[in-house]
C-alpha cells in the first residue's frame, strides 16, 4: 500500500501531470490522512490553531507605523506622492563648508543611536498631574497627628525593628541525641487539663497498659555475678569448683557424643560379607546337602509334634472341660472364704495397715515436694520461645596457668556483649535466633572463560 | 449438622494467642519494626501451656505472643512514626536515585523523629519501679560507652552511653553509696545501695576488645534506645533528691574527660537524712547500722593517693573518690589530675609493676588489689600484704554469704578475724609493738588456718597485750571494751540458751537433732579435710619458693 502510494507521488511530481482532483499535485503532500485532533481541550487551542494570517496583518501595521509614523492609508496624499516636473535643481547644499573646518557628517554611531521608529513617545501623565493644595494640607496635618500620638509611618517603623535573626530550625528531639534534656518524669503533675471524654477522643489521653504486662518474664536477676573462682586471682578451692563445673559440662557433651556412636554402631559379625551374599542368592536354589538335613528333620518333628498333640486334645476335651469347670466352682469359693477371712483378719491387722497408709501419705507429699521444687526450677529455666533452643553460653574460666599474678597482665575472658545478649534470651526478653543465611533463588551458572576452555 | 455447634480452636487458649507473623501483619509492619517496637513496649512472647492447642493441633514451634498485648500495640503513638520513617527512607531513596540534591536536604532536614519518654512512664509508673530496673541499664550502658567509635553503631548512641555513665558514677560518688566490687575474668561488678535499692551492675575493662559476630547489633542497639531513655530520667530524678544541678556544668567542654573534671568540681556536704522514729530498739539498731555505713562511707578519708599509669585509672578514681579519699595522677594521661608525683604529702601510690625505681619515703607503694579488698573488708587492711613484688592475697568474691559449715577459705577467716579483732584496738592509741606483735601473730594464724585455734590465739594476744599495759604504765584508757562485753554475752547467752533447749528435748526429738548435727558436722569435717589439703599445698609451695630461693 506504501509503495502504491509512492508510485502516485512520484507520478504527480512530473511536470506535465494532469490530476484529476485540484489539489492531487505535488504541494498535496500533506492532505491525505490529517490528523483528528479534539478541539475541546485546552492543550489543543494553542497547538492547533493558526493564526498566521492575523500575525501578519499586524506585522506589517507595525511595520507601517515604524516606518512612515502612522498607516499609510491615512496619510494625505501629498505626503507620500509628488509630481515629477523635470529636473530642476533643488539639490540642497551640504550644511557649511568646514563648520569645524572638516566634512562634518554625522558619526555613523550618532546616526545608529539615533531613534528611528516615527512612532511618537508616549505621554508621560503624571507630569501633568498637580497636586490639590487642599488634599497636601490634609495629609500633612493628618501625619502630625500620627506622629504627635506615636503611631509612625510604615518606613520608620521597617526601619526602627531589629533585624531579624537567621530563622533557627528546631531539630525534632530524637531520642539518639547525646545533648539531650532529661526531666523530672515522675513529678506529680497537675489533673488533666482538659476534658476526659476530649483527651480520648483526641488521642492525646494513652491507653492504660495491661497489668500483666508489668510482671517481670523471668525470676532470674538482672545482672549475675560469676562464682568466686571467677575471680581475677582466685582462691583455689573455689577456682578448683569452678573448672569442676566446666568439665562436667564438656563430660556431659562427650557423653552425648559417645552414646550417639554407640546407637549407630554396627556388629562386625552382622557386616555382610560375600559368603553371606553368595549364600542368600543360592538358597533354595542348589540341592539340599548333608549339613541342611537335620534343620529339616527337626523341623518336621515339630510339625508332627503339634498335629499330633492337637488330635490328642480333641479326644479329651468334654472330660476337661467338666473337670475344669468343677475346679473353678471351687477356686471361686476358696477366694470367696478367702475374703471372708481377710476381711475379718484385717481388723487385727490396724496397726500395720495405718503404717502403710502413713507412708503412701509420706510419698505423695514428698513427690508433691518435688513436684513444686521442680515447678520452681523450671520458672527460672529458659522457656522455649521460638523455633531455636536457648543455648547456654559457656562458662568464663580461665585455666590455672593463664591466671594473672596481677591486674596489668589481666587477659580478660569473654565478652560483655555476648554475655547480656545471653542474658536476654535467658529472661525470656528475647527469643534465640540465628542469622538469616543467603539463600539464593536461582542457582549459579558456572561458565568456562574461552582462554579457559582453549587450554588443553 | 446445626450451626451451633462447638468448633475447634475458636475459643479458649486458642483464641488468647496469635502468631508472630500474623501480629506483625496485624500492625503492618516490617520483622525488624515489629521486633523493635516489642522491645521498646517491653512486649515479650509466651510460651503456652498446651502448645498443640494453640497452634491448631501442629507441634511446629512458633513464636507466640498474646493477643491482647498486640491489641494493646495497636494503640502506640510511635506505629505512626515507623510507619512515616519507612517512607521518609523511600523518598529518600528516590530523591537521591534522581539526583536532587535540594530534595535530599530537605529531606534530611525533616527527619522523622520519636521519643520514649512515654513509653518509660508508662512502663514504670513510680520512681522506685525504674530503680528496680536500673541496673539492667547500666551494665548496658556502661557496655556501650567501651565501644570504639566506628561507625559499626550510631556514634551518637555511644556518646550519650558515656554521657549517662559518667553521670550516675558523679552520683555514686556524690551520695557514697558503692558497697562492694568484685573485679573478675569479665570485668568488674559493683554494687551499690540508691535509695534502698541494691542495684548491681558490670563494667567491662577499659582493653580494647574484638565483638563477637553471633550478636544481633540492631536488638542490642534497640535496648539502648530504650535503657538511655530511662537512665535519663533516673539520673535527674537522683540528683534532685541531693539537690545537685542537672545535666552537670563543668568549666571546660573535655568530651572524653567529662568524667574527671566533674568529679574534681564537686564538693558534697549532703548526705542521706535518718528515716523517722520507730520503736527505741529499732531505732538504736538503725542508728547503730548508720554509725557502722558512715564510718564505712569516709573509709579513705584523708589520704591521698596518686596512680601510677599502668593502673586501670577510671575504675580506681571511682571507687577511691567514693569513699573519700583525694586522687591524681600523671598529667600525660588525662585532664584532672590534681597533683603530681612529686608531691610530699601523697600517702599511698598504687603501682601495678613489679618494682619500681625511685621510690618516696612516706609513702606506701601498693598493688591496686588493696583498694578494692579494702572496701569490701570496710576497713583498711595492712599494706604489708599488698606490697610490690608480694604474691597478692586471692581477691575473694563479696557476693558470696558463706552458710554454717561450709568451706571458707583461709584468707576469708584471716579477715573475719581481723574484723573482730582489730577493730576494738584500731581506735586505741597505737604502739609500735602491739602491732609487730600483731603481725607476727597473724603470720602464725596464716599456717595454721583452724578456726578454733585462731580464736584461742586471739584471746592469747589480747591477754598479752592487757597484761604489757598493766606492766607499764597505768593508763585509763578509754573503754571500747563495752562492745566486747555485749557481744560476748550475747554470745554466751545464746548459747546457754541453746544448751537448755537440748536438754529439754524428747528422745524422739534428739534423735532428730542428733541426726541434724551429724549430717551438718560432715559439712565440717569435709572443711577441715579441704583446710589441711590447702595447708599441703602452702607448704609445698613454700618449699618451693625456698628451693627457688636458694638456687
Amino acid at each position: 500500500m506504501a509503495a502504491a502510494r509512492r508510485h502516485r507521488l512520484v507520478a504527480a511530481s512530473q511536470p506535465g501531470f494532469l490530476p484529476l482532483k485540484a489539489d492531487l499535485d505535488g504541494s498535496g503532500q500533506t492532505t491525505g490522512r490529517r490528523k483528528r485532533v479534539n478541539k475541546n481541550k485546552k492543550k489543543n487551542w494553542n497547538k492547533y490553531s493558526d493564526i498566521q494570517d492575523v500575525e501578519e496583518f499586524l506585522d506589517d501595521v507595525r511595520l507601517q507605523e515604524r516606518a512612515a509614523g502612522g498607516l499609510i492609508a491615512d496619510k494625505p496624499d501629498d505626503s507620500l506622492f509628488f509630481v515629477d516636473t523635470g529636473n530642476q535643481k533643488s539639490v540642497p547644499e551640504p550644511g557649511g563648508v568646514g563648520k569645524k573646518g572638516r566634512n562634518s557628517k554625522p558619526l555613523r554611531i550618532d546616526l545608529i543611536l539615533q531613534p528611528d521608529s516615527r512612532i511618537a513617545p508616549p505621554k508621560d501623565v503624571l507630569a501633568h498631574q498637580r497636586p490639590n493644595a487642599k488634599k497636601e494640607r490634609r495629609i500633612a496635618q493628618k501625619a502630625e497627628k500620627l506622629a504627635a500620638m506615636g503611631v509612625l509611618p510604615r518606613r520608620q517603623k521597617l526601619l526602627r525593628r531589629p533585624p531579624a535573626a537567621p530563622s533557627v530550625k528546631e531539630k525534632p528531639v530524637t531520642s539518639k541525641d547525646p545533648e539531650r534534656n532529661f526531666y523530672d518524669l515522675w513529678s506529680a503533675g497537675g489533673p488533666e487539663t482538659a476534658d476526659l471524654y476530649y483527651l480520648e477522643q483526641t488521642k492525646k489521653k494513652l491507653v492504660k497498659r495491661p497489668e500483666k504486662l508489668n510482671e517481670k518474664p523471668s525470676v532470674l536477676p538482672a545482672v549475675e555475678v560469676i562464682a568466686p573462682g571467677g575471680s581475677y586471682n582466685p582462691d583455689f578451692f573455689s577456682h578448683q569448683a569452678l573448672l569442676l563445673e566446666a568439665h562436667e559440662v564438656e563430660v556431659q557433651k562427650l557423653k552425648a557424643e559417645e552414646r550417639l556412636q554407640r546407637k549407630l554402631a554396627i556388629n562386625k559379625a552382622d557386616v555382610a560379607t560375600e559368603m553371606s551374599t553368595f549364600k542368600e542368592q543360592i538358597e533354595g536354589l542348589v540341592e539340599e546337602e548333608e549339613e541342611p538335613n537335620p534343620e529339616a528333620e527337626q523341623v518336621a518333628d515339630a510339625v508332627d509334634e503339634s498335629v499330633g498333640s492337637a488330635a490328642q486334645r480333641e479326644k479329651k476335651t468334654e472330660k476337661q472341660r467338666k473337670k475344669e469347670k468343677a475346679e473353678r466352682m471351687k477356686e471361686l469359693q476358696k477366694k470367696a472364704e478367702r475374703k471372708m477371712i481377710d476381711s475379718r483378719q484385717q481388723l487385727f491387722k490396724l496397726r500395720s495397715i495405718s503404717a502403710d497408709v502413713k507412708e503412701m501419705a509420706q510419698r505423695t507429699r514428698r513427690r508433691r515436694v518435688q513436684r513444686k521444687a521442680r515447678q520452681e526450677a523450671q520458672k527460672s529455666l529458659p522457656r522455649r520461645l521460638g523455633k531455636l533452643k536457648f543455648q547456654a553460653p559457656d562458662l568464663d574460666i580461665q585455666l590455672s596457668d593463664e591466671i594473672p599474678g596481677s591486674l596489668r597482665t589481666l587477659k580478660p575472658e569473654g565478652s560483655i556483649l555476648k554475655d547480656r545478649f545471653k542474658s536476654l534470651q535467658k529472661r525470656n526478653l528475647i527469643e534465640p535466633r540465628e542469622r538469616a543465611k543467603f539463600k539464593r533463588k536461582h542457582k549459579l551458572k558456572y561458565v568456562e572463560k574461552r582462554a579457559f576452555r582453549e587450554i588443553k | 449438622m446445626g450451626g451451633l455447634q462447638k468448633k475447634k480452636y475458636e475459643s479458649g487458649s486458642a483464641t488468647n494467642y496469635i502468631s508472630r507473623n500474623k501480629a506483625r501483619k496485624k500492625l503492618s509492619l516490617s520483622l525488624a519494626d515489629f521486633r523493635r517496637l516489642c522491645i521498646l513496649k517491653g512486649i515479650y512472647p509466651h510460651e503456652p501451656k498446651h502448645k498443640k492447642k494453640v497452634n491448631k493441633g501442629s507441634t511446629a514451634q512458633k513464636t507466640f505472643y498474646l493477643l491482647k498485648d498486640i491489641r494493646f500495640l495497636l494503640h502506640e503513638p510511635i506505629v505512626g512514626k515507623f510507619r512515616e520513617y519507612k517512607i521518609f527512607v523511600r523518598k529518600l531513596r528516590k530523591a537521591y536515585g534522581k539526583g536532587e540534591w535540594g530534595g535530599v536536604e530537605k529531606l534530611r532536614e525533616n527527619k522523622p523523629a520519636y521519643k520514649l519518654d512515654h513509653i518509660v512512664k508508662e512502663r514504670y509508673p513510680t520512681f522506685v519501679d525504674a530503680l528496680r530496673d536500673v541496673d539492667d541499664a547500666l551494665s548496658m550502658c556502661f557496655l556501650f560507652s567501651t565501644f570504639a567509635r566506628t561507625g559499626k553503631c550510631h556514634v551518637e548512641t555511644i556518646q550519650l552511653c558515656r554521657r549517662l555513665s559518667v553521670e550516675w558514677m558523679n552520683y555514686i560518688v556524690a551520695s557514697r553509696s558503692l558497697r562492694k566490687i568484685f573485679l573478675s575474668i569479665k570485668g568488674i561488678y559493683y554494687q551499690a545501695e540508691v535509695l534502698g535499692q541494691t542495684i548491681t551492675w558490670l563494667v567491662p575493662y577499659q582493653f580494647a576488645h574484638d565483638h563477637p559476630t553471633d550478636v544481633d547489633y540492631r536488638v542490642m542497639a534497640t535496648f539502648t534506645e530504650f535503657y538511655t531513655t530511662l537512665l535519663g530520667f533516673v539520673n535527674f530524678r537522683l540528683y534532685q533528691t541531693l539537690n545537685l544541678v542537672y545535666p552537670p556544668k563543668l568549666d571546660g567542654k573535655g568530651e572524653t574527660d567529662h568524667l574527671m573534671q566533674s568529679l574534681a568540681a564537686f564538693h558534697w556536704v549532703l548526705f542521706f537524712s535518718l528515716q523517722p522514729q520507730d520503736d527505741m530498739e529499732k531505732m538504736e539498731a538503725r542508728e547503730k547500722a548508720q554509725q557502722e555505713q558512715d564510718r564505712q562511707k569516709k573509709l579513705f578519708e584523708g589520704l591521698k593517693f596518686f596512680l601510677n599509669r599502668e593502673v586501670p585509672r577510671e575504675s580506681l578514681a571511682f571507687v577511691l573518690r567514693c569513699f573519700g579519699a583525694q586522687v591524681s595522677w600523671d598529667k600525660s594521661l588525662c585532664i584532672g589530675s590534681t597533683y603530681d608525683v612529686t608531691d610530699e604529702t601523697v600517702t599511698h601510690h598504687i603501682v601495678d609493676r613489679p618494682s619500681l625505681d625511685k621510690q618516696y619515703m612516706n609513702r606506701y607503694y601498693i598493688q591496686p588489689q588493696w583498694v578494692y579488698d579494702s572496701v569490701n573488708a570496710k576497713m583498711l587492711l595492712p599494706v604489708e600484704d599488698y606490697f610490690l613484688g608480694v604474691t597478692l592475697p586471692p581477691h575473694l568474691s563479696p557476693f558470696v554469704e558463706e552458710k554454717d559449715g561450709d568451706y571458707v577459705p583461709p584468707e576469708r577467716l584471716k579477715l573475719l578475724a581481723l574484723q573482730r579483732g582489730e577493730r576494738p584496738e584500731q581506735d586505741e592509741e597505737e604502739d609500735e609493738e602491739e602491732d609487730e606483735e600483731e603481725e607476727e601473730d597473724d603470720d602464725d594464724d596464716n599456717d595454721d588456718g583452724e578456726e578454733e585455734e585462731e580464736e584461742a590465739e586471739e584471746e592469747v594476744k589480747l591477754k598479752n597485750m592487757e597484761e604489757k599495759r598493766t606492766q607499764g604504765k597505768v593508763r585509763v584508757t578509754p573503754g571500747k571494751a563495752k562492745q566486747e562485753n555485749r557481744q560476748r554475752l550475747e554470745q554466751e547467752e545464746k548459747a546457754e540458751e541453746k544448751r537448755l533447749a537440748i536438754m529439754m528435748m524428747k528422745k524422739k526429738d534428739k534423735y532428730l537433732y542428733d541426726k541434724i548435727m551429724f549430717g551438718k558436722k560432715r559439712k565440717v569435717r569435709e572443711a577441715n579435710k579441704m583446710a589441711a589439703k590447702r595447708k599441703a599445698l602452702d607448704e609445698a609451695s613454700k618449699s618451693d619458693r625456698k628451693k627457688k630461693l636458694k638456687k
